[in-house]
Parts: C-alpha cells; structure tokens; sequence
C-alpha cells in the first residue's frame, strides 16, 4: 500500500518504499535539482535497492541559516523503517551512495559517519577549489577516509568559477543592495551544477539530497566532537573561528559574534583578506586594467587568466586595504543579517569595468543596463544562477558590452580606488564635441530647438494650469 | 503681405510684421513659452510695441561650455527692425524689462549692456546665493550699475537649496549614472524659480541666462521658466551674440564703458554651490589625463588629510539628516559643517566621463565632501529600515528621478510623484550612523534605529522561536518549483 507520510517537522516530504496508490501519493519534490519522475510503482519497486542518488550538502564549517540548504529526507519515520524490506538500511531511510560536499572542517568530518549510520550509504567525499584556500590536499584524502568515506574526489575550479560566474556578474555589473558583490551567490551554483554533473554521469539522473544539519541532532561544536569521538573519527585541530567566515577567490565574508549587533564596529583583527587602510602603504599605487568586451583581460600590460587575474588583484587590492564592506542586508530567507565583506580584487575590478563604460555607453543604454543590473543582482543572490531570465539578461550584457573595450588606470590609496584616467578605441567621447572651443559637429544653435521640443511637454501642460 | 523669414543660423525663427497671408505662415513656434497665438494680423498690430518679456540669465563667472544658454531672439532680421515702428528698441528686438542671473564676472557684466543695445530694454540684475561663496555683496551692486542695470536683487536661497531641492534628491538615493550627485542640477532650478518670482515682483516680461548652448544649464533653465511661467520670454546671449571668448568679451566692456572685473581666469571652468564644486575644461577635456593636485579647491588631497581617523555621527529623522554628532542643525548649516569636516579629509573626489542631455559625452570631476558623507549616511540607516521588496523599487525609482534632475526636469509631476513615494516609504528611516572619514574614504562603522526591522533573536546562530529552520525547507520547495517544472519539461517528466 502506498503511503506517502509527512513526519517531523524538521524533515520534509518523504516517499515510501511501498508501491503507492495512485492519487494517494503526495508529490516527490525534488528539491535542490530536476530529476526524472518516474511512477511511484517504479520507485516503489525499486526503493530496496535505491539507488540512492543522493547528494549531501554541507559547504560550510559552521551551521549557517542563511544558506537555503535543500533537505530531502527519503524516510524518516521510524515506522516506515520498521515495515520497509530493509537491505542494509540505516535509521532514516536507505540510500546507496552519497556525494558530500567536503571541506575536511569538523561538521563534514563529522556527516560521513552519520549519513553511514543514517541511511546505510557509501560516502563520496567531494572537494571543490573556489579559491578558499585548500591547504594539505593529500592529507584531506587521509582525513576523508579516516571520517569513513570511501572515496576523495577534489576538483579545481576556480578558472570556471571566475570565467563563467564571476565575470558575468561583473559585466552585468551586479550589485545586491548597493553593497554587496555576490562572493557568496556565485559560489554556490558553480559547485552545485558540478555535484550535479558529477552525480548524473556516475549514476541515473535521480537525485536525493540530504542536509543533515537540519534533521539531526546536533547542537553545536561539543556536539560534533562528542558524535565524531563516538564514531572514532578524527577531531580536526582548527581552531573554531568566534565568526562565521565563507572564503573563495572573489571574497571573504565574516558574520556573527559582535557583528551581530549592527551598532558594533568590526575589530581590527577580524580581517583576513586586506590590511587595515591605516597601516596600508603611504604611497598610493596606480594599476592599469586591461579590459576586452566588458570582461578584464590584464593587469599593468600583462594578460593573465581569469583566476590568476583575480589573485593578483587580490593581493595587490589587500596590501592597500581596498574591498571592505559593512552592511546589513535583507536575506531571501526573511530576516535581515549583518555581515562584512573583503573583496578587494573585486572591488577594483568592478571601480575598472563601470569606468570604462562611461566611454562606450551611451546614456539610454546606461540607464537600461544599470535597471537590469539591480535585477540581476537579485536573481544571483536568491540563488537562481541556472534561471533562463539571468541567462537571458545574461545575452543583453553580452551584447552591449562588445565595445567596451579600452584600459582604465586606478590610484589605490589607504583604502580606496580612485579613477585617474580611461581610454579606448571604441570611445564615444569626442573632445572637439565637447570642448569649450565651438566645434563644426556641435552648432550651439541646435539647443534652441531642442529645448523648445524636448520642453514642448512641459510648456503645454503649463499652459494648460494657466488656462491659455 | 504676410512672410515669415528664417535669417541667420544662429537665430531662431522669426516673424514677419505684417499680417500673414493664412496659410503660408510657418509656425511660430516660441521657444521657451506658449502664448496665446493670436491671429497674425492682430499680431501684426502689436508687431510695433512687442510687449517683450525676456529674462536673461547668467549665473556662471566664466564662460562656460557646459552651461546651456536657452536662446529667443524674438526678431532677428534687420528688414523687420527697419520696418517696424520702433519704440525703444533695440537691434534684436524690443523688451521692456530683463531679469539677468548675474555674478559679477566678466560673462554677466557685459550682458548688461548687450542686453540692453539688442532689446531696448531695462536689466534688473538678479544674485542668487546658493552657497558660491559671494563676496563683497555692496560692490556687487555698484558694478550692476556701472554695467547699465537699473537694479540688483540679492536673495539667500542657501535654506531653501538644501531644504527643498537637495534634501529630496539625498532621500531619493538619486546618483547620476553611478557617480554624479547633482550638484549643479539641483541649483538651477531654485535660481530658475527665484528669477521667475523676481520678474514677477518687478515687472518684467522676460528672463535671460548666461550660459552656453553646449551644457545641460540652459535645458535647466528654461525648463523651469516654462513651467511656472511660458509666458516669459528667455533671451540666451551665448546662443545669439557674436562674442567668442575671453578677448571679446573685455573688448565689448570696454566699449560700452563697463569696468572689467579683475577677476584671475581660471583655466577650468568651475561651478560652485553649497552642495558641490565642479570642474571642467583644460587638460581634463582628455579622459586619459589625471587631474592635477592644485585643481581641487573644496576638499584636501587625501595623501595630506590626517593620519588619525575621525568618527562622526550624523542623527536622521524620515530619511533626511538634523543633526551632526548630537548637535542639531538646520539644512544649510548642516551641509556646511559636514563640507568642512569632509573637506578636511579629503572626501568626495569623483572624476568621470558623463553623458549629457544635450547628447555629447564630458568629463568633469566633482568635488561633494558633505554630500557624500550625508548620502553613506542615509543610504546606510535604510538598511535597517527598509525590507527587501522595498529597497528593490526605491532604487530602480532612484535611477529614474536622477535621471529627471539631471535634465532638469525638476517641475516635472513625474519627479514630484516620486517625492512623495520616497516621503512615504522613508518614514520610519530614522536614527543615527557613524561614520569613519580617513584618508578619502567614509566607512560605516555602526547604524541605529528604533524603526529597524533587524532583530538579533531572528539573525543570530542560537536558534529562535521566531525563525524555524525547518521553514526553510517548505520555502525552498515552493520558492524553487518553477525552476523544477521547467526542469522536468527539457527532461521530458
């Protein structure tokens, strides 16, 4: 008999093993990917040996609610434990194997026995390079290992991150709330499509995903190390960071501890990616960026990649305490949070690319690019990277960037980028248009009757106020 | 026999003095006012004793390309002065009394007497203090009529600058293509208004302007005269004379017997307010070119601002600043304050290539410390105040109104339509942020509100009542359904 039950609260919509009844059956959402759906008899029939496609996702060190984290429980009640035809199944449910999003911090360390115990699975540890500093690869295999997986599979990419995720919004111009530079939003979906990818090419295009820091019982740090010591996994040594951080190639991000009062002043000490500006050299430096169809190509003359031209950046942007944000900002979830930001390479690149769009963009198409842009920002940060409206806006920015080409040259200096010169070759800027000499292009008599049109409006409704 | 004829290029369109034959009369169009058009033979009649109402305005020091000089040469062919029963007229045609924004400079001094040799007219001299820095305000009127005004009108409209016209634009979040923060756009209509209330105190028919027909000041302007008075003629010198620069211009003083003021020419040309100063001109008419060190005059160069950071606290009720560190102030004094201190630290530098309203691109560099400090301000406290929906339409709307300020659209109903959405949704944006200025740069260091929607108990990593996180689970999955539908449907589910 089917049965589709809800359970807890802290679960969401479950499946049984049973063949359901037609009708009966509450809809299998899916919920951070598509996937096929096929009947229930055929899930149904093929629930004892499930082949668990089941992607585990945990990015982060520290319990974080403001990262929408898909949970799909397949089973969590007991009931249906106790009836369902067990085959090696856990307390929750039976999955096959597990990819798990692994960073070798004690809450993944810690979600590889679980999910063993849980749900009777194989565990994939997989590690993604975003640019967040991976330190002692070989040693990660080790740990993953020792944590019980069986298997470590680390992939680099932070030349895709940069070049398919972070470019984009930078051309696009993108900016969440007038502060904020998406480091976190642009993340996430480039790890997401490769657990994906990883997860389809390996098994059938059925994924279930767990999160268990919503369905388990853990509370916090003591926890966690009391879980992992029961389960003989290895406590890693990290010193527990007060702040919750999230680092990749574009950005570091702090929040929690007193940054949770919005009236606080950060401490000098919490930053990690950029000096303070007040022991930032005495003498400013100037940069020039190389910049191709709104996309930067170069620092200071020499062509670089995508991720190395952010890493230079970083470094040059961090030694002058460029990048630091503090903000409060509405979070998709609801609630508003504060948090601060280093973005240093960003910062400058973002100072770069806007400057010399005031060469090659007109004024309606600035106004119409920076309208979408606002929109764009949104979309990235509700985390709807793969949404055909951002791809769409994404071919307008490709558009209309093709001649924003040209180098810009920056001052850093305690602190900030300043603009100091822009050219291209592709300039509408004209000096004998606009220069105080009187030009043959520009006749000054045009403005009478521009003004008297571009004003026709206002005049007519003014007289009508005047009932002439 | 009616005929219109069109004389020169650099006049506009004129009409005949006799009455037209119906029909083949060209539209007489009047360029900065509606008037009722009456039949060309009653027109004809009055041909003689054009009751001119002009108002000339020029509030720039030195000639500059960026100011727009709106133009209206009511006659312009000799054949039609010739033939017209003249009375008092002049060369151009016939005015009886011009307002002219003046400065004093060497521009508006000689406007005086060109003014009155081409309309015959008298020329009350209007000074609109709006924070340039006016000096030596009785010498002021001692060379308005040395130069052949009749009178010199002086009016503090520094309050009213800030209150009515920056104020809105700072609690409006309005930026101008991501840089500029209005300074000079937001002037010009409160001059605007105050000529056109001048030329109704003293009887004048007309209103002139002293600025160039290459800038967006003349669109400015004019179009607040037609807005609160199409009735007014607008006579724009620049557009109209044959004087071509400095030179010139000291030659047709002396001619006329006006002293020439012995002010120093800069080589940028400047514009100067309570909220900005602006420069242009020289070696910035390249975009490559940095700007040098001893350009700037509002703020300090922030490798010479102190070593020492400074802390301030700028207290804001619905969006609009009162008080500077616990002190309040009224609008002007309180931009002053901020200009001082900002200045200090060498904050609000922006250099940039923009795009004007009368379609060329240009590069200037702005010089907004108080502003710019007053803009973190208030954008900072929304954060607290404003939700996230909200935000997203009060910054698209932002666009939108810089973009009529900027053109100046000021007495446009669009603009005032969005004053009140922003006077409504700012409501509750009150409280206080400090701020750190150092070295050029203002950093947010702490924000505060009894209206903010920020709650600890909801953000913070211990777990509330208020916020489930199993919740989440059911947002996602209704958040995301549209994303999973169109999914099934390339997979064929």
């Amino acid at each position: 008999m089917a049965q589709s039950t809800a359970v807890s609260p802290c679960s969401s919509i479950n499946l049984a093993f049973h063949a359901p009844k037609r009708g009966s059956l509450l809809y299998h959402d899916k919920l951070s990917f598509p996937r096929k759906l096929h009947s229930f008899q055929e899930f149904g029939s093929r629930a004892s040996e499930l082949n668990g496609r089941a992607v585990v996702s945990s990015t982060c060190n520290v319990i974080r609610a403001c990262e929408p984290k898909a949970i799909q429980a397949l089973l969590s009640s007991e009931r249906e434990v106790e009836s369902a035809p067990k085959s090696g199944g856990g307390r929750r449910g039976r999955l096959n194997k597990v990819v798990l999003a692994y960073s070798g911090g004690l809450d993944t360390s810690v979600i590889v026995p679980w999910l063993r115990e849980n749900y009777g699975c194989e565990v994939v540890c997989f590690t993604a390079d975003v640019g967040q500093g991976i330190k002692e690869l070989d040693g990660l295999e080790e740990k993953a290992k020792a944590s019980g997986a069986c298997q470590l599979v680390v992939k680099d990419l932070k030349e895709e991150f940069v070049k398919d995720y972070i470019f984009p919004c930078l051309r696009a111009g993108a900016i969440y709330e007038r502060k904020y530079l998406l480091g976190t939003s642009m993340a996430r979906p480039v790890i997401a499509k490769v657990r994906f990818e990883l997860t389809f090419f390996a098994l059938n295009p059925e994924l279930n995903v767990v999160a268990p820091w919503r369905e388990w019982d853990i509370q916090g740090r003591e926890d966690a190390i009391e879980y992992a010591k029961k389960h003989n996994v290895p406590v890693p040594v990290t010193k527990k960071s007060i702040y919750s951080r999230d680092r990749n190639l574009w950005h570091l991000s702090h929040e929690g501890d007193i940054l949770e009062d919005p009236e606080n002043e950060p401490k000098k000490d919490m930053y990690m990616m950029s000096v303070d500006p007040e022991d930032a050299p005495n003498q400013p430096e100037y940069i020039e960026i190389g910049i191709v169809s709104g996309i930067p190509v170069s620092v200071n003359g020499k062509k670089l990649s995508p991720a190395s031209l952010l890493a230079e950046l970083n470094e040059i942007g961090g030694r002058h305490g460029i990048g630091r944000i503090d903000m409060v900002e509405n979070r998709l979830v609801g609630m508003k949070s504060r948090g601060v930001y280093e973005t240093p390479g960003g910062t400058i690149l973002f100072s770069a690319v806007q400057e010399l769009e005031s060469l090659t963009l007109d004024r309606e198409t600035m106004q119409v690019k920076d309208s979408l842009a606002l929109k764009y920002a949104e979309l990235v940060y509700a985390g709807r990277w793969f949404d055909p409206l951002r791809e769409s806006i994404d071919a307008f920015m490709e558009n209309i960037t093709k001649t924003t080409t040209g180098s810009v040259t920056l001052k850093l200096y305690k602190g900030s980028v300043s603009v100091t010169g822009r050219t291209s070759p592709k300039s509408l800027y004209r000096q004998d248009i606009s220069s105080f000499e009187s030009g043959q292009i520009y006749d000054q008599a045009d403005a009478a009757g521009f003004i008297r049109l571009y004003g026709l409006p206002m005049r007519v409704r003014a007289m009508l106020e005047r009932g002439i």
